[in-house]
């Protein structure tokens, strides 16, 4: 962290130098020139560029320290009419003022959609949290409030005169049942917040995905998406869970084939691709036509309840990356040349003289 | 006195409608061990279906359960006549919850696991209310069973008395002897149980606010 920090502050230090310079390079060229030669307005590049690192404040400093810098050149320039220089150097100190305003206008702005955006982000995570958390609530609290009333049960048997202790004991049967009741409740909720490891067996690759399409047929009939498959012959087996590789293949088709309910129906492709490197490992890759990801999606999309979609939950994906890391395997998206979007996860692949 | 409606008190009856079985049967316990009876149910369907007994009851409804929420049968039963005071409980409640239950008139709102007391205190309360609402619709029907057992002749003269006018009056409207209207008026005040005018004047309001109802 402390390494990151230093390094950060060395770049700053570099790119404020460089900055600098360029100012001081402007103000010479100011000078050297005639003073009918506006050369100065050029130091509103100097404030462009600062607004992309400085905070507010460096900026304004920035900005003042151009505005100086041409005042200083235009009393230092030798060459040229006094009057056009003075009008020369007027429009520079308002062109610098302009556009140093302007900018910092900007980037206010652009910090305030940033802003906005996590707020949405951080709301809709925690209305998804509320919703768990209700009905785990609720769940566990049923088992309680039974396992409550059945005390106070017993306890009024065992106080009645005389004694009616089958019917205490009863009660109490009762709480024991209620409170493995709740337990399992709990371990029910653990098992699918936890990161079970995969149980591996040798799959053949050909088969696993074979099963998928059959699965998904139906569904790309509906959609009209038409699947082209790129499996060669030859390729090893993997070791992988019988259950989550396919889990994470079927949710990139599906992911692949929500992203083009918008795309013209003819056009409507899904590439499913399988290849082995030469380092032994298998590279799975799903390519779609559909809306496509930013530059700042390829990255984020993993994230946990991050999404693109409107009805997105943001989950989907992260399942996937944890259990293909699990696998020791890679995943991650690229957004297509032309249109689309294709998601690439890889696994180790088994040696070719094993099953 | 024919027809002796003052019966003797039924013992109340606590209706339990939860989803989940063991809360049913924890709830059925408790109230045994207290003496009280207690009816379950694993759904309002079932509840709305089943035959109640004609005693002073109350009603502990879950909020949450598959088919019709608790909330949405308090509206069914207020749209459908059935006027048992409602406990709630739930599991999982929320203030929009809790404010539509009571503004529906519901007697509480618990929240699963609660309180031995709380339960109690809100059933002795629910059975109490549903005492006082019986007697009075008790004395309403009592009252109504007498009013009709009067002969038309009587009901005739016991509309025009009580709004104030003389015998004499009333035997001018209906075109009889005021001996008639006398010897009726007798009648229908000993089959009105009415001690006085007053009484009677007063019996009528009470029939007439009884049936405007």
């Amino acid at each position: 962290m402390r390494y990151k920090n230093r390094l950060e502050q060395a770049q700053l230090a570099i790119r404020l130098t460089l900055l600098l310079g360029l100012a001081l390079g402007i103000t010479v060229a100011d000078t050297l020139t005639n003073l009918e030669i506006a050369a100065g307005v050029f130091q509103i590049v100097v404030v462009l560029i600062a607004v992309s690192f400085l905070p507010r404040r460096g900026v304004i400093a920035m900005a003042a320290f151009c505005m100086l810098l041409t005042v200083v050149s235009y009393r230092l320039t030798r060459f040229g009419e006094a009057e056009a220089g003075l009008i020369n150097c007027l429009i520079s100190l308002a062109a610098i003022a302009c556009t140093t305003y302007l900018a910092l206008r900007m980037s206010a702005a652009i910090r305030a959609v940033h802003q906005a955006r996590e707020l949405l982000e951080h709301s809709a995570r925690t209305n998804m949290l509320g919703a768990l958390t209700a009905s785990i609530a609720h769940e566990v609290n049923q088992p309680l409030a039974a396992i409550a009333t059945s005390g106070n049960a017993g306890l009024r048997w065992m106080a009645a005169e005389p004694a009616n202790l089958p019917k205490a004991r009863q009660a109490l049967e009762r709480i024991i049942a209620d409170a493995h009741r709740a337990s399992e409740i709990i371990a029910r909720v653990r098992s699918m917040a936890q990161r079970r490891p995969p149980t591996k067996e040798w799959l053949n690759v050909a088969d696993t995905v074979n099963g998928i399409v059959q699965l998904l047929h139906s569904e790309l009939d509906k959609q009209s998406v038409t699947l082209r498959l790129d499996i060669p012959s030859g390729l090893p087996p993997m070791l992988a869970d019988r259950v989550q590789i396919p889990q994470v293949l079927l949710n990139l088709v599906m992911n692949a084939m929500q992203a083009m309910g918008h795309t013209d129906p003819d056009r409507r492709i899904l590439e499913l691709s399988v290849a082995c490197d030469a380092r032994n490992y298998l590279h799975f890759s799903v390519s779609d036509q559909g809306s496509g990801l930013g530059a700042d999606d390829c990255e984020r999309v993993f994230d946990a309840f991050y999404t693109t979609r409107l009805d997105g939950m943001g989950i989907g994906l992260t399942i996937s990356r944890s259990i293909i890391e699990a696998h020791e395997g890679r995943i991650w998206a690229s957004a297509n040349p032309e249109l689309g979007a294709t998601f690439h996860f890889t696994l180790p692949g088994g040696h070719k003289e094993t099953p | 006195m024919k027809d002796p409606v003052i019966q003797t008190p039924a013992d109340p009856v606590v209706y339990v409608v939860d989803d989940d079985a063991s809360v049913r049967a924890s709830l059925e316990d408790l109230l045994a061990s207290m003496g009280l009876n207690c009816l379950t149910f694993a759904s309002a369907r079932e509840f709305a279906e089943s035959p109640r007994a004609d005693a002073p009851g109350c009603l502990i409804l879950d909020v949450r359960m598959p088919g019709m929420s608790g909330l949405d049968f308090q509206d069914e039963m207020l749209r459908g006549g059935i006027s048992l005071p409602v406990i709630f409980i739930t599991a999982h409640g929320d203030i929009p919850m809790s404010v539509r239950a009571m503004k529906a008139g519901a007697l509480e709102f618990l929240t699963k696991p609660f309180r031995e007391q709380d339960l109690l205190d809100a059933i002795a309360r629910g059975l109490s209310h549903d005492r006082q609402r019986r007697e009075v619709a008790q004395g309403l029907a009592d009252l109504q069973r007498r009013y009709a057992s009067l002969s038309e002749g009587e009901r005739s003269v016991m509309d025009l008395v009580v709004t104030g006018l003389l015998n004499k009056q009333v035997a001018a409207r209906l075109g009889v002897s005021e001996v008639t209207v006398k010897v009726r008026r007798g009648a229908l005040m000993k089959k009105m149980q009415a001690d006085s005018l007053a009484d009677l004047v007063r019996l009528s309001e009470r029939l007439k606010v009884g049936s405007s109802r």
